[in-house]
């Protein structure tokens, strides 16, 4: 008798930990800035957004290339009018999680909510760093209670993707004014999870939405995790030190620790193979790049000799050694300005400028850049040759500038570091003030358009950092906005990377490898190319 | 005595408004714009200028400076430019971990470096004494940076004796959190702490009192403990008060480290971010708080000692 | 004495440092990335290069190159050769993540994070004592005056006055450091000079100054400072002290010295993310060599104030 109470007790505690267990531990590498869509523009924070709020599209799980797939909508939006409407339904049935500004009441979704919280994205008053993303929309109409009805300025095939867009989500209009200036740390939506806990800078407590629609995801209620954890480390070697010791399930950002667990091959060391630790490697749809600044008095300018200068540094700097001792190897080179992942890349796109600092030399030389008694070359009209590069005064830059000074001291350029901090180096930067400088670009959607604009002259301070205007690439440029993805997007495509390359307004570097430490118990982990956090589909054991 | 508080309290003003005048003038004329870090990826101008008129960097100097008295004497600073949270909210949440650190390592810090103090003070002039000051200044030659990382890496990593890092939600666990940060602390201070502790020792030790009570036939332990240390009591005690304020935001390195939610760490986010309201508000308070402390220093200074004369 | 001794060998190194006697190639790179000391074997990580060799005829998408000509003329005219010169695997003391030497890295820091400390000590004494003896001298308005600044400096903590001074000054190398230090650290000998100022100007030998007509700039520093300057002297050599840890500090912060040297500091600050992948030689070099400077310095001090301060018996 005693032996039965004594086992049904002890299973009954084994589950309790079991279930109570399932809460999934992550971490930040950076502290968040809220979770008020309209207010936020970090990766982190748009990861916790997406876990609590509902855009009305999103993307299949599983599916490479990402493919939409609808949401909270019924379907895919209809398009109509050449691309310049938009109509979608909202599903019935689908409750924002209770909460206090709803005065007990149960409060269903409807097309109402996404009409304000998109359009909260274009009142100047709410200053939402992502405003451009919704810029084209003219006007929004809610012809019936769950009908969604979108009219563009300008006809865009690629707006599906603004609409499942992380920070597209649904928030009620009664939490924003219930708590106003706090709301963004009083998130309230109709997500899988909701917010339980919340210490700024530190702690991030998420746990799931009771009243969560059902849905199911290969044959399994979802989300099946309890809840998230998120820790904020910003230092690398705290981050590594916890996942060791099993306080964290999945680990994104130890790229700089890879020696620790990979093997020189790239694959899993054996010690953490063993213990059951699984390694998803994947390539981030991102580009690195230099930008010169093409109206910069001494890199600037399409003239033949602007040219040579800059083709001469390009074929000096060191992406190899970039990517071998910066990036750990964790790294591939960039050769084309569309990532992997994203609709228009081309993995046979080769660059046509070589690591040749003898032929670099040798091209400085014939342009006129002559070296004067110290070693350094001069410019061809006699006065000092100084490449100016700017980058923040943290420790990883500094790697970079120590291989700036490297590649440029191998063709005899004289180099200056301009150090200043990353909020004034953006203001410099939008204003064509600066003269060399780093940039990187994340797909904000899976479209190689969200990559193309970024040399569009237009666009010139704003996303085009280096002020680039060029004729040729801008008329083809504006024809490619009116092809869907395809061949003869992709021809259009070709022809403006080699423009720009020719130009060299950008020195394209690399796309970095994404590591991802999982547990042994953390299952069904996929990395998505777009979503930022897949807390909705995974499971634990 | 009322009347030496309140004179102080008094000449503390002008040094107050010299603070805020320094502060304020060093950042508005020199923090830069935070207006195009707020506006994202990609700014409109339209949106910039909402932004800096919300924010008031659009007013002529002299107004902005009104509007930062006024905030100092209603204690309200507004939000953070970043995250929005109220910077009194701020100040209030990072407080207590910053001090969960920081009082048991004053503590431990003052009873152990004032005991090994009173311990070589006992044997001054002797080898020991001189290997001690050796090692200490040896010990104090390396950067804090080095005890952090090698401490961190062989007594969490390595051994798996205390928390890598991280923060809890109750006192208890925060105990356990803050005790490798504590112990680095501890290993940083000591040192220092044992060579002042012990010059305010011998600085006694020399006086004629002592000289008295030896003479009377006092044991050295006794005349030390009895006398000694009584009157050294001062001197240390007013050093460790007058400590705290700059323990508070100086402690950022560990915080960083050790990922506490701490003052320290949340000045170095808001320099990183240009976040005007919480960096003037933190040196605000601290400035206060110095010189609080130092006030309170010097009137227990004439409490404890009658041969002080406080004018 | 054997802290003198090591003083000014530390002092030697650093001017030979300068003049290029020793150090002078510290940028070179010689070994592999992050070689290990010669005396202590280890594998090191080779990393992966993702580049390819092939050389492939590409397709120009019919876009002309406007400098094609040009180029291919140089193409033709650079026949093969060139190859990646040999790289050493081990170093004396190990190599950085370049394959720079640290041996040679560690003196060059030397002469720079020497440079920095003694300038900015330097420049805090020259603050400090010439704030004190006007404070001190004159008294009146011109001590309350300065009074008003010192309680106002000393009001705000080292740490966030240096923050807040970095950011107005920028980051611009080696110049910038040493005036932030230089004006944060004054506030310490300015209280000393000025007690001693007070003390002196009421002694005798200034008053017979007074009376033979000296004016007072010649008081306070042909006749004064004389006899202040054990004082400053022993603050400037503490300051020192202070100021070599304060750069590594700032280093980290990221407003040390710029790439084009190499500090104390700034091998340091690379210490986070090589201990952990298992380098440590460069941190113990930086830090052995930084210990042994501060502790020199410090014993030096010791040594000098015991000798000159007169109540200390």
């Amino acid at each position: 008798m005693r032996g039965i109470v004594l086992s049904v007790f002890l299973s009954l505690f084994c589950s309790a930990s079991f279930g109570a267990d399932k809460i999934l531990r992550v971490t930040f590498q950076a502290a968040e800035t809220g979770f008020d869509p309209v207010r936020v523009s970090d990766y982190y924070s748009g990861s916790v957004i997406e876990a609590i709020f509902d855009p009305l599209l999103t993307y299949d799980y599983r599916a490479r290339p990402a493919k939409l797939v609808p949401n909270t909508a019924e379907a895919l939006p209809q398009v109509s009018d050449g691309g310049r409407t938009y109509t979608l339904k909202v599903r019935s049935g689908i409750y924002f999680a209770d909460d206090p500004a709803f005065k007990g009441r149960k409060r269903e979704l409807t097309a109402a909510d996404y009409a304000y919280s998109l359009g909260r994205f274009l009142d100047p008053k709410n200053r939402s760093p992502y405003a451009f993303l919704y810029e084209g929309i003219g006007k929004i109409e809610t012809p019936e209670r769950m009908t969604l009805r979108i009219r563009l300025k300008n006809p865009d095939l690629n707006f599906s993707h603004v609409l499942a867009f992380a920070l597209s989500g649904a928030v009620a209009h009664e939490a924003i004014e219930a708590y106003g200036d706090e709301s963004a740390a009083h998130p309230v939506g109709t997500g899988a999870f909701r917010l339980k806990s919340y210490t700024r800078s530190s702690k991030i407590v998420l746990e799931a939405n009771p009243g969560y629609r059902e849905r199911y995801f290969e044959n399994r209620r979802i989300p099946s995790i309890r809840g998230v954890e998120i820790s904020v480390m910003e230092e690398t070697q705290s981050r590594w030190l916890a996942f060791q010791r099993g306080d964290t399930d999945i680990e994104y950002a130890l790229s700089e620790l890879a020696p620790k667990f990979l093997t020189p091959e790239n694959t899993l060391r054996p010690e953490f193979a063993r213990k059951g630790i699984r390694l998803e490697r994947s390539v981030d749809p991102e580009i690195i790049y230099f930008y010169f600044n093409m109206q910069d008095k001494t890199v600037g300018g399409l003239s033949k000799q602007r040219i040579a200068l800059r083709r001469a540094i390009a074929m000096a700097y060191k992406i190899d050694d970039q990517i071998r001792i910066i990036r750990k190897g964790q790294a591939i080179r960039a050769q084309y300005p569309i990532p992997p992942g994203v609709a228009g890349y081309d993995p046979e796109y080769r660059s046509p400028i070589p690591y040749d600092p003898r032929a670099a030399n040798a091209l400085l030389d014939q342009f006129g850049y002559r070296k004067g008694k110290d070693g350094y070359r001069r410019q061809p009209n006699g006065e000092r040759l100084v490449i100016v590069f700017s980058s923040s005064p943290t420790e990883r830059d500094r790697q970079f500038d120590e291989l700036w000074k490297r590649s440029l001291d191998s063709i005899g350029v004289r180099l200056e570091i301009h150090k200043d901090r990353f909020a004034e180096l953006i203001k410099l930067s939008h204003q064509c003030r600066l003269m060399l400088r780093g940039a990187a670009w994340i797909a904000d959607y899976p479209d190689g358009d969200n990559f193309m604009q970024l040399l569009y002259g237009p666009n010139t301070g704003q996303s085009n950092s280096g002020c680039y205007r060029s004729p040729e690439y801008d008329r083809r440029y504006e024809k490619s906005r009116r092809l869907p993805p395809g061949p003869e997007r992709d021809r259009l495509y070709h022809e403006m990377t080699r423009i720009m390359e020719l130009d060299v307004a950008w020195i394209l570097t690399d796309s970095r490898y994404r590591n991802v430490l999982l547990q042994p118990r953390v299952r069904d982990f996929a990395k998505h190319p777009v979503l930022h956090a897949e807390w909705l589909y995974i499971d634990l054991e | 005595m009322n009347n030496y508080f309140l004179r102080r309290l008094w000449q503390a003003v002008p040094t107050l408004l010299g603070v805020l005048l320094f502060v304020f003038f060093l950042f508005n004329w020199v923090g830069g714009d935070p207006a195009y870090l707020l506006a994202g990826k990609i700014p409109n101008p339209e949106m910039i200028e909402a932004i800096r008129r919300s924010l008031g960097v659009d007013q002529p100097y002299w107004v902005q400076l009104w509007i930062f008295v006024k905030q100092v004497v209603t204690a309200d600073f507004g939000a953070s430019w970043s995250t929005n949270e109220r910077v009194s909210e701020i100040f209030a949440t990072r407080l207590g971990p910053s001090l969960t650190v920081l009082l048991p390592l004053l503590f431990i810090s003052t009873v152990l470096s004032l005991a090994a103090a009173m311990l070589v003070a006992y044997v001054r002039g002797s080898l020991t004494d001189r290997a001690v000051m050796v090692g200490c200044t040896v010990a104090q030659s390396v950067s804090i940076l080095v005890y952090i990382l090698v401490l961190q890496y062989v007594l969490a990593y390595q051994l798996g004796w205390f928390p890598v890092q991280g923060w809890g939600s109750t006192l208890g666990e925060n105990l356990g959190y803050a005790a490798l940060p504590v112990l680095v602390g501890l290993v940083v201070s000591l040192a220092p702490d044992i060579r002042l502790y012990r010059s305010f020792l011998l600085e006694e030790i020399g006086q004629d009192y002592v000289r008295t009570a030896r003479a009377k036939g006092l044991s050295e332990a006794r005349v030390l403990w009895l006398h000694v240390l009584r009157n050294a009591a001062i001197p240390i005690a007013t050093n460790v008060l007058i400590q705290l304020p700059g323990l508070l935001a100086g402690a950022f390195l560990i915080e960083r480290f050790f990922s506490i939610p701490g003052i320290g760490r949340e000045v170095i986010l808001a320099v990183e971010r240009s976040d005007f309201p919480i960096i003037k508000a933190v040196t605000v308070y601290v400035a206060m708080a110095t010189l609080l402390v130092n006030l309170l220093s010097d009137v227990l200074y004439k409490a404890l000692d009658p041969r002080v004369q406080l004018k | 004495m054997g802290s003198l001794a090591v003083v000014v060998l530390l002092l030697a190194v650093m001017v030979l440092s300068a003049a290029g006697v020793i150090a002078r190639n510290w940028s070179e790179e010689v070994g592999v990335s992050y070689a290990p000391p010669k005396w202590f074997a280890s594998t090191t990580q080779d990393t992966q290069t993702q580049e390819e060799q092939a050389v492939r005829k590409l397709d120009d998408y019919g876009i002309p190159d406007p400098i094609g000509p040009e180029l291919a003329e140089i193409n033709a005219r650079l026949t093969g050769g060139g190859g990646p010169q040999a790289r050493a695997s081990t170093l004396p003391l190990g190599g950085d993540k370049w394959g720079r030497d640290v041996l040679r890295k560690v003196l060059k820091g030397t002469e720079v994070s020497l440079f920095v400390g003694i300038t900015a000590a330097c420049l805090t004494a020259l603050l400090g004592t010439l704030f004190g003896a006007l404070a001190g001298y004159f008294g009146g308005w011109v001590d309350d005056a300065f009074n008003w600044i010192y309680s106002v400096f000393t009001s705000i903590p080292y740490l966030l006055l240096v923050l807040a001074i970095a950011a107005v000054l920028g980051h611009k190398g080696i110049a910038t450091v040493i005036l932030i230090l230089g004006f944060t650290g004054w506030t310490g000998i300015f209280r000393l000079v000025r007690a001693e100022y007070l003390k002196h100007k009421v002694r005798e030998y200034v008053l017979a100054a007074d009376a033979v007509g000296a004016s007072d700039m010649r008081r306070m520093f042909v006749h004064i400072l004389p006899n202040v300057s054990h004082v400053v002297l022993v603050q400037l050599s503490l300051h020192v002290v202070l100021f070599i840890k304060s750069e590594v500090i700032l280093s980290f912060l990221g407003f040390g010295v710029g790439v084009e040297t190499v500090s104390w500091g700034s091998m340091l600050a690379e210490a986070p993310s090589e201990l952990i992948l298992g380098m440590w030689w460069q941190i113990a070099a930086a830090t052995a060599a930084m210990a042994l400077a501060v502790t020199a310095f410090s014993l030096f001090t010791d040594a000098v104030r015991d000798a000159l301060d007169p109540r200390l018996q």
